[in-house]
C-alpha cells in the first residue's frame, strides 16, 4: 500500500523531455520586502536534499557518482532584474518560464504592470496588504519582445523600478553556451553542490511505517542536526528519544548536497535510491528528504508561498524494499495544499 | 484469484492531509551577549530561559516544558522543542527576556543577567521557528557561498 502524507510542502520534480530551460531562483531576498523568482514552469530548483541510509556504512559507488555530479550553478551579483528580459536571452535560453515578482504595495505602484493581491495579507484595511504578486508568462505572445505588455514591464523595470540583486542561475545539460552572453555582463562566480557526508554510530532507527508522521519526520530532523536521541526521562535538559518501536543500527549514512539543485539531479538521486534499497539489505528502507528556497514567492505547481514563521517548503521520500513508498510533503499553514 | 487480491492490494494509495497538527514547534535560537567571553552551559541556558519565562507569566510559565535539544558553547546557540499551544509564551519570554523588570534606563541601554551580576549584558537573541525540525536543519537562508 502506498500511503502519501500531505504536511502541506516543496515540489517533486517532474521528469520532462526540457531541451533546454532556464532555472533560476534569488539565494538572497531584498530585505524590503522584495523577491523575485523566476521558475521554469513545472521543476522549482531546491536547496537542499539530505539522504539517510540505515545499516550503510558507505555509499555505493554509483551512488557516490551521483552525490558528487550534481550540476554546477553560477551566483550573479547585483543582476539588475531587467536583464532576464534581455530579447536575446528570452529567444535563446528561455523555452518556457514564469517572471514572478513578490513586490510590496508602493514598489507595485512604481512598477506600473498587472498584479494580484498575495494571498499572505497583513493587514486586512489594505486591498493589497504588505505584497502583491506579479507573474508572467514570458511564453506568452503577449509578452513577444516589442509587444506593448513586454516594453511597458521592460520600461517599468528599467527606468522606474530599478531591481537589483543577487541571482543564483542554473542551467540543463548543454545549455552553458547561451549563458555566456549575459554572463559576459555581470559580476558571476561558478560554484559546485557542497556533499556532506558522515557516518553514524549506533544510531535507533524507528520503523517508518508504525510511527505518526510528524514523529517520523522529527526523528528524521533530529538526524540531521546531529541531535541525542539518547535522553532519560529524568532528563533536566530534553526528553527526546527516538519513536518506538525502534531498531538500533550499528552503521547509518547521512549525506547532504547543499547549493542550487535541479530537478534532473534530484531525479536521478532517486533512481539511484530506488535501484539501492530494492537489493537484499539488512535495512528495509532508504529515506531523501528535498527542501525547497524558503524564501520563494512560488512553491508547489507555482502557487504562491509564504515564509511565514519558518518557510517551509520541503518533502521527504521514504522507500522500501518492497516498491511501496511513503511521501511526506509539508508547508506553510497558509499555503496551497500540494496536488 | 490471490494474485489479483495482491495486486489490487499493491496499488490502494492513501491520501492524509494534516493541517496545523504538529504538536511541537522548534525553536534555533542564539544568545548575543555585549561581553562574548561570556559563557553558559545548557543548563544555564535552560534555567535562563525558566526564569524569563517565570518572570512574564509566573508559576503558569515557569511550568511551560521545553527542551534544549541541542546547544552549542561556543555560538551560544541553540534547538528548542516546545510544544505548539506554548510557543507563544516561550517566544515573547525569549524575546522580552532581560528588559521586563526593568523599564528606565536599564531597559534601553543595559539589561542585567541575574546569572552574573557584576557585569551588564546586552542580549539579542535570534531565533528561526517551524513546526518541522526539518525545516531548521537545511534553512536556506542558510546557504553561503563565497
Amino acid at each position: 500500500m502506498v500511503r502519501g502524507w500531505f504536511l502541506y510542502g516543496a515540489e517533486t520534480p517532474t521528469v520532462r523531455p526540457w531541451r533546454l530551460t532556464l532555472s533560476v531562483c534569488v539565494c538572497v531576498c531584498v530585505c524590503v520586502c522584495v523577491c523575485v523568482c523566476v521558475c521554469s514552469i513545472s521543476s522549482v530548483s531546491t536547496v537542499q536534499v539530505s539522504v539517510l541510509l540505515p545499516a550503510c556504512s558507505s555509499a555505493p559507488s554509483h551512488l557516490d557518482s551521483v552525490l558528487n555530479n550534481f550540476s554546477s550553478f553560477y551566483l550573479i551579483r547585483k543582476l539588475p532584474v531587467y536583464e532576464l528580459l534581455d530579447r536575446h536571452f528570452l529567444e535563446t535560453v528561455v523555452y518556457h518560464g514564469h517572471l514572478t515578482l513578490s513586490l510590496d504595495k508602493d514598489s507595485f505602484e512604481i512598477l506600473g504592470f498587472e498584479g494580484k493581491p498575495s494571498r499572505f495579507k497583513h493587514r486586512a484595511a489594505t486591498r493589497f496588504g504588505l505584497s502583491t504578486l506579479v507573474s508572467v508568462d514570458l511564453t506568452d505572445s503577449s509578452m513577444a519582445p516589442g509587444r506593448r505588455s513586454y516594453l511597458r514591464l521592460l520600461t517599468g523595470l528599467k527606468s522606474r523600478l530599478q531591481l537589483q540583486t543577487d541571482f543564483l542561475l542554473s542551467h540543463h545539460p548543454g545549455g552553458g553556451a547561451s549563458l555566456q552572453p549575459l554572463l559576459s555582463r555581470c559580476d558571476w562566480s561558478q560554484h559546485r553542490p557542497e556533499v556532506n557526508c558522515s557516518v553514524l554510530m549506533d544510531l535507533s532507527c524507528p520503523a517508518p511505517r508504525s510511527c505518526d508522521p510528524h514523529s517520523f519526520l522529527e526523528w528524521l530532523g533530529a538526524v540531521d542536526a546531529g541531535i541525542s536521541c539518547e535522553n532519560s526521562s529524568s532528563s533536566f535538559l530534553s526528553s527526546f528519544v527516538c519513536p518506538e518501536p525502534s531498531t538500533i543500527h550499528r552503521h547509518a549514512l547521512s549525506v547532504s548536497v547543499s547549493g542550487m539543485l535541479l530537478p534532473h539531479d534530484i531525479h536521478r538521486l532517486l533512481q539511484e535510491l530506488r535501484r539501492y534499497v530494492e537489493q537484499p539489505r539488512l535495512a528495509s528502507w532508504v529515506s531523501m528528504t528535498v527542501r525547497g528556497f524558503a524564501d520563494s514567492p512560488v512553491s508547489w505547481s507555482n502557487h504562491e508561498h509564504g515564509f511565514l514563521r519558518g518557510g517551509e517548503n520541503f518533502y521527504t521520500l521514504t522507500m522500501f524494499h518492497d516498491h511501496t513508498y511513503q511521501l511526506h510533503l509539508a508547508t506553510g499553514a497558509h499555503d496551497v495544499c500540494p496536488p | 484469484m490471490k494474485q489479483v487480491e495482491e495486486k489490487e492490494e499493491a496499488s490502494v494509495y492513501q491520501r492524509v492531509v494534516l493541517k496545523n497538527a504538529s504538536p511541537y514547534h522548534y525553536l534555533k535560537v542564539r544568545l548575543v551577549l555585549e561581553d562574548e567571553s561570556t559563557r553558559l552551559s545548557a543548563v544555564e541556558l535552560k534555567y535562563f530561559i525558566i526564569t524569563g519565562l517565570k518572570s512574564l507569566y509566573g508559576e503558569v510559565g515557569a511550568a511551560v516544558n521545553f527542551d534544549v535539544l541541542k546547544y552549542d558553547e561556543d555560538t551560544l546557540t541553540a534547538l528548542l522543542r516546545v510544544y505548539s499551544r506554548s510557543l507563544v509564551k516561550l517566544w515573547s519570554s525569549l524575546t522580552l527576556l532581560g528588559s521586563y523588570q526593568n523599564k528606565a534606563c536599564a531597559f534601553r541601554v543595559l539589561q542585567v543577567s541575574r546569572l552574573d551580576p557584576r557585569s551588564s549584558l546586552i542580549i539579542r537573541i535570534f531565533s528561526e521557528v517551524s513546526p518541522f525540525l526539518l525545516a531548521l536543519t537545511g534553512n536556506s537562508r542558510d546557504l553561503h557561498l563565497d
